[in-house]
């Protein structure tokens, strides 16, 4: 109850927007999610209480990025940052949703929601108020990459709310950044909306600082003939949560996900993955890596949910582990709940550490085994990172994860 | 062509365990109360010990909650209306199968599970089991002068109390979850196996299941314990008649191997499934736990379910001694509106361990068919392995699939392989048998038996010819 009132003594109850008094409504009746549900059964109880320990930060203080420059052929958005864009240029238009059609938008995913599976973004909506909410609708091609950013700043809780539609044929490189400061709390949700033959690369990446903490969520729904790329990269969280749901509404659509986190100390990062075929054709490549050193715990649970009408659809999905301590843990569940006949699904996983003969074979060669180590590592990540959009060069996220190994 | 006349008779057959024995049988009044617990208790002339197991276990069960978790959609079981002891009537004390009533020995004819002597075509010891109580055991004297021990459980808790007072529970407590709860508190009988150090068991053994009435439940406990350097091959098959109310059948069985000693445990299980509609059919809910105790011991499960109109098991192993092994060989098929919810758990907790799984599942009709299995590496278990298959097949577009592998490992030195995959028989190959004058049904029947391999190599002769028949008999009707 308490994450109730601390919303609520935050505003009084004339301040609150629709969206708030909706979510706020049906977060009454379960305030927290269900530990014993399957989503949040491995959910480690005290960090995620951490996360809500921070105050309710509505304003939005000054973000000091260690981050590239801004290279001119990029737009970078920050949420909340009273950022306003508006842009018709020749080929292409990005503009802001407006107010109305934001609201009914979010008003429909709501009525979708379930408790415990969208308690993230049911959390995140009551938090939110209209400022920390950036929807966008985007139209044509030759777009410039996109950057957005979401942050939480120390000692406070914060949530940020991203829409974004993509309108027929359209095509655009987005990198999601969520950055967590030292002792914060970041719920972050995203909607996507992929219509007719338009096609995204997407990466998330999300990086934290000490004791930071990251509930993101991510809903995409992908009409026909529509692709959906996304690399994502979650590393120094103490508590970190990454829920996909890809709904690909009619089918004929393709997903790519490469997902990948690193866990240290006694941090605990899961990713959860939905995708749900709800038409015929469809089409998934998943592949999920963690690694997990010290005393942390990285957990990956997908599912792939393809019913009846959803005929030839193939989907695969691979979750790959590396557990490099003796006091770490892995767990993984790679589901598949199946009812149409003519398809083509797979999963497999493994956990292991790293692979000894190519070790011995690398310091045969006169490679030092510190050394050795790195270039396994390297290349365990650099299959996830490529996939990663616009992060390649300016970003040198191998790098930085490399050298803190 | 005689092996396709086979498939075709087979194909045509309903289900053909189906009748009902009109013997006179004595049973207890409905319901559960720690009253009925010191009745069936005190029928049994059991010592103190075990009615204190049981009446521990009911208070146990009492406090627990029926689960959940499984999503199995099916009607509330009222507990009470359950009779916890029914027993074919026959005279005092049996000393020879002569004196075992006619008709009973009919029954098993029937089932073509020879109980007498003069009669048996395979080198197999049976235990058949009636409802609550054992009928009959064969070839005891042959067994014993090898030292084997094989009986029912009610005359080992008798003449060998001592051993069941060690073991009993120490695999599956009591409190391990509902249904053991359950069947600790009011388990009648049942089969014990005891082989001693060094002793390969001469013959295969066997028990034999058979649900009688339609209003008893059946809560048998199996217990064997494999010495050091010790082997022994065991089958289980049951079967029930068909009543269109729902049976519960809730059972336990505990295995322990110690150092050196192999167990293989078989099980066809082919408890009546309900009709077309749903209606009747077995719940089984069955708890199977083996401890690799010793080192180098190894545990392996084989299964083929097709019955029961719920099945809800998981033969598991603990895997505690050095380089011990645990398998899991299973072929489910469901059909119709049957739901199987089944695998395998293997837990590595000693050194060196490693461990098989392969399951087919087999969905057609408007069933269910859902892999659950856990694999988890301890903080000991160092130079451990796993490696799992799961592959599905389903036939017609009603019938799911699932696969909910958990997987945790918390030692960085061992190895664990998942892979699932999830197909379809293919037209090609239909084509392909059918061009060259190989029937529809009987094509099916090939390509679903080799999807079966890996499993069938596993299962004992005489268990494989009869599963390969069952696939096909299941799948009357449903393809095409």
């Amino acid at each position: 109850m308490k994450i109730i009132e601390k919303i609520k003594t935050n505003k009084s109850a004339d301040n609150l927007t629709e969206i708030q008094k909706i979510c706020l409504d049906k977060l009454q009746s379960s305030p927290l999610p269900n530990t014993r549900s399957e989503q949040w059964r491995l959910s480690n109880k005290s960090k995620f209480s951490n996360f809500l320990k921070y105050s309710v930060n509505e304003k939005n203080p000054k973000f000091d990025t260690p981050f590239p420059n801004n290279s001119q052929s990029t737009i970078r958005l920050v949420i909340g940052d009273n950022c306003q864009i508006n842009l018709m240029e020749e080929n292409y238009s990005i503009k802001q949703l407006s107010e109305e059609k934001l609201v009914k938008y979010i008003k429909e995913q709501i009525s979708c929601f379930d408790q415990n599976e969208n308690w993230s973004d049911l959390l995140n909506l009551s938090l939110n108020c209209t400022k920390n909410t950036l929807g966008l609708k985007i139209n044509g091609s030759k777009i410039p990459p996109i950057e957005i950013f979401s942050h939480a700043s120390s000692n406070s809780l914060n949530a940020k709310t991203l829409i974004i539609f993509l309108e027929k044929n359209c095509d655009i490189d987005l990198l999601q950044v969520n950055l967590g400061k030292e002792n914060s709390s970041l719920s972050q949700s995203t909607f996507f909306y992929l219509e007719e033959n338009s096609s995204v690369n997407h990466g998330v990446v999300s990086y934290g600082e000490n004791k930071s903490n990251l509930l993101n969520s991510l809903n995409v729904i992908q009409q026909n003939n529509s692709e959906y790329n996304l690399g994502s990269l979650h590393f120094k969280f103490n508590y970190a949560r990454f829920e996909i749901r890809v709904k690909q509404s009619e089918g004929n659509a393709k997903t790519n996900i490469k997902g990948m986190q690193i866990t240290k100390k006694d941090e605990q990062i899961s990713t959860f993955t939905k995708i749900d075929f709800n038409g015929p054709n469809g089409f998934l490549d998943q592949i999920n890596k963690s690694l997990a050193d010290d005393k942390s715990h990285a957990i990956f649970e997908g599912s792939i949910i393809v019913p009846k009408i959803a005929q030839k659809t193939d989907a695969s999905q691979l979750s790959r582990n590396l557990l490099l301590s003796n006091h770490a843990q892995i767990d993984t569940k790679p589901q598949l709940e199946i009812i149409a006949d003519d398809v083509k699904c797979k999963h497999g996983a493994t956990i292991s550490q790293l692979n000894e003969e190519e070790l011995f074979y690398m310091r045969t060669r006169g490679i030092t085994l510190t050394e050795a180590s790195k270039l396994q590592l390297s290349s365990y990540f650099q299959e996830i990172i490529s996939f990663i959009p616009i992060s390649k060069d300016r970003w040198n996220l191998l790098d930085k994860l490399l050298n803190e190994n | 062509m005689v092996n396709k006349n086979l498939v075709k008779d087979v194909v045509k057959e309903p289900y053909k365990y189906g009748f009902v024995t009109d013997i006179e049988t004595e049973k207890i009044a409905k319901g559960l109360s720690e009253d009925i617990i010191r009745l069936i208790s005190q029928k049994k002339e059991e010592p103190k010990f075990l009615l204190d197991f049981r009446l521990k276990a009911f208070k146990k069960w009492q406090k627990m909650k029926e689960p959940d978790w499984a999503g199995l959609g099916y009607k509330k079981i009222d507990y009470q209306d359950i009779i916890y002891y029914s027993a074919p009537k026959q005279k005092e004390k049996i000393s020879s199968l002569d004196e075992v009533d006619p008709k009973l020995l009919e029954t098993f004819d029937k089932l073509g599970i020879p109980l007498t002597e003069q009669k048996k075509l395979t080198n197999v010891a049976v235990d058949a089991v009636f409802d609550s109580v054992s009928i009959a055991t064969t070839f005891r004297e042959e067994l014993a002068e090898y030292g084997v021990i094989f009986c029912s459980i009610s005359e080992a808790v008798k003449n060998h109390a001592d051993l069941i007072e060690k073991y009993l529970g120490t695999v599956v407590p009591a409190s391990d979850n509902y249904f053991a709860a359950l069947n600790s508190a009011v388990f009648s009988d049942g089969s014990f196996v005891y082989i001693p150090k060094g002793v390969t068991c001469p013959m295969d053994l066997s028990s034999y299941f058979r649900i009688n009435s339609g209003d008893s439940g059946q809560f048998e406990r199996t217990l064997i314990i494999a010495e050091e350097s010790s082997s022994v091959s065991y089958l289980e098959g049951c079967t029930a008649p068909m009543f269109d109310t729902n049976t519960l059948h809730a059972a336990v069985v505990e295995l322990i191997a110690l150092d050196d000693a192999s167990i293989k445990y078989s099980t066809v299980q082919n408890w009546y499934a309900g009709d077309e509609e749903g209606i009747g059919g077995i719940f089984n809910f069955v708890t199977k736990r083996g401890k690799c105790l010793g080192k180098r011991s190894k545990i392996s499960w084989s299964q083929v379910e097709t019955g029961s109109a719920i099945t809800w098991k998981y033969p598991s192993c603990l895997l505690l001694g050095e380089e011990s092994v645990g398998e899991f060989y299973s072929v489910a098929l469901t059909n119709n509106l049957q739901q199987a919810d089944t695998g395998t758990k293997m837990i590595h907790i000693g050194p060196k361990t490693k461990s098989t799984i392969v399951s087919k599942g087999i969905s057609a009709g408007n069933s269910k068919n859902s892999y659950r299995g856990l694999v988890k590496m301890g903080t000991k278990a160092t130079g451990s392995r796993n490696y799992s298959q799961c592959d599905s097949m389903l036939i017609g577009d009603q019938a799911s699939a699932n696969t909910f592998p958990y997987i945790k490992s918390q030692q960085p030195n061992s190895e664990i392989e998942h892979e699932a995959s999830t197909c379809r028989i293919s037209e090609d190959q239909l084509f392909y048998l059918q061009s060259r004058g190989i029937e529809f049904e009987e094509a099916v029947s090939m390509m679903v038996s080799g999807f079966c391999r890996d499993v069938f190599n596993q299962l004992p002769m005489e268990f494989a010819a009869e599963a390969d028949k069952l696939l096909a008999l299941k799948l009357e009707g449903s393809v095409g």
